[in-house]
C-alpha cells in the first residue's frame, strides 16, 4: 500500500530505554510519576494509532465491536499477533490476555537471585522483583489501549496484569 | 469547483476550514458548514431503516443549498470531514475518492507529535496536500 515500515528490534529497544530513562533519569525517586508519564505517552500514541488503523472504513455499531477490533487488527498491526484470549464479565470488564507479548518476551529474568524454594518467602521475592519490573514496561501498552479505545468512544482505565508470567494481561475497565 | 473544506472533531470543534474561492465570504462558508453538522448527526444517530449507513463512513450528500452541494464524511473516531461544491454533475465515485485521499492527508497531520489532539490543525504541509487534492478533484486521477 506505500506504508513505511519499522524494525521490530528497533521498537522494542526504544520501549525499553524509554522505560529505563524514565524511571531510573528523569523521575528516579518517584516511580509513581514515571508511570504516570509514560502511560500518557502511549495515551497519546495509541490516539494516533487508532486514526491510522481504523482508516479501511468499516464503522463499530457498539462497544465490543470496538473491543474486539483492538484485539484483532490493532494487536496484529502493533504486534503480528492477535490478543489470544477475551474475557469480559458483562457489566465493563474485559480483560484482554496475551500468551506471549512481544516486548516481554526479550527480557530476561535475573539469575543471581537466590534458587525460589516452594512456599519460602525466598520465592516470592524473586517473583516480586521481576514482576515490579516488567510492570513498568508495561504502562506504555496500558496507555496505548487507553488511547486508542479513548478515541473510538469507550472511555476507560487499562491496568496490566502479571499474576501468571510469561502471559500478561490487560484489564479494561469501562467508565459508564 | 470545490469551495470549501472543513474538519470537525467529535465535540463539533472545528479543527480545520479552508476555502478556495477569492470572494471573502469565509463566514457565509462557516455557516453552511456549521449547518451541515446538524444534519450529520441526524443521519449518523438516526439511522435510515431501508439504508445501509450503519456501517458506511461516506455520508453523501448532505443537503444541496441554492448554489452548493455538501457532502459528508465520518471517520470512526468520529472525526467529521465536509466538503462544499459548486459542481452540477459530481460523480459520487470522485466525492468517495477525494475523501479517502483526505482522510489519509488527515491521518498523517494527526500522527504529528507537534500536534495537539483537540486543537486545530496548523501544519503547512497539510495544508498543501489539501491544496493538491483540490486541485485534482473531478480530474480522473488515480490514488
Amino acid at each position: 500500500m506505500g506504508g513505511k515500515e519499522v524494525s521490530e528490534s528497533c521498537v522494542n529497544s526504544l520501549v525499553t530505554e524509554m522505560v529505563s530513562s524514565y524511571c531510573n533519569r528523569f523521575y528516579s525517586t518517584k516511580p509513581e510519576l514515571a508511570a504516570r508519564r509514560i502511560e500518557a505517552i502511549g495515551f497519546q500514541v495509541g490516539l494516533q494509532l487508532s486514526e491510522r488503523y481504523t482508516m479501511d472504513g468499516s464503522r463499530f455499531i457498539d462497544q465490543l465491536e470496538a473491543i474486539k477490533f483492538i484485539c484483532k487488527d490493532f494487536w496484529q498491526s502493533l504486534f503480528k499477533k492477535q490478543i489470544d484470549n477475551l474475557k469480559t464479565n458483562h457489566r465493563g470488564t474485559f480483560v484482554l490476555q496475551d500468551n506471549q507479548f512481544k516486548w516481554l518476551t526479550r527480557m530476561s529474568v535475573d539469575h543471581t537471585l537466590p534458587k525460589p524454594q516452594p512456599d519460602s518467602l525466598a520465592s516470592a521475592a524473586a517473583d516480586n522483583k521481576t514482576a515490579q519490573a516488567a510492570s513498568m514496561h508495561l504502562y506504555f501498552p496500558c496507555g496505548i489501549i487507553r488511547g486508542a479505545l479513548t478515541n473510538l468512544g469507550v472511555p476507560c482505565a487499562v491496568s496490566a496484569d502479571l499474576s501468571n508470567l510469561p502471559a500478561c494481561s490487560f484489564v479494561v475497565r469501562i467508565k459508564a | 469547483m470545490i469551495v470549501c473544506v472543513a474538519v470537525v472533531g467529535l465535540q463539533n470543534n472545528p479543527l480545520y476550514l479552508q476555502s478556495f474561492t477569492e470572494a471573502d465570504d469565509a463566514l457565509k462558508l462557516h455557516y453552511i458548514v456549521h449547518c451541515s453538522l446538524d444534519v450529520i448527526d441526524e443521519r449518523v444517530n438516526n439511522p435510515k431503516k431501508t439504508g445501509s449507513t450503519m456501517n458506511e463512513t461516506f455520508l453523501g450528500l448532505l443537503y444541496p443549498t441554492e448554489n452548493y452541494k455538501v457532502y459528508g464524511y465520518i471517520t470512526n473516531t468520529k472525526v467529521k470531514f465536509v466538503l462544499v461544491t459548486t459542481d452540477l454533475d459530481v460523480k459520487d465515485a470522485d466525492v468517495r475518492s477525494f475523501f479517502r485521499r483526505f482522510h489519509s492527508a488527515y491521518v498523517d497531520a494527526v500522527s504529528n507529535p507537534f500536534h495537539v489532539t483537540g486543537k486545530k490543525i496548523n501544519s503547512v504541509f497539510f495544508a498543501e496536500r489539501v491544496r493538491d487534492i483540490v486541485k485534482s478533484f473531478g480530474t480522473n486521477t488515480t490514488v
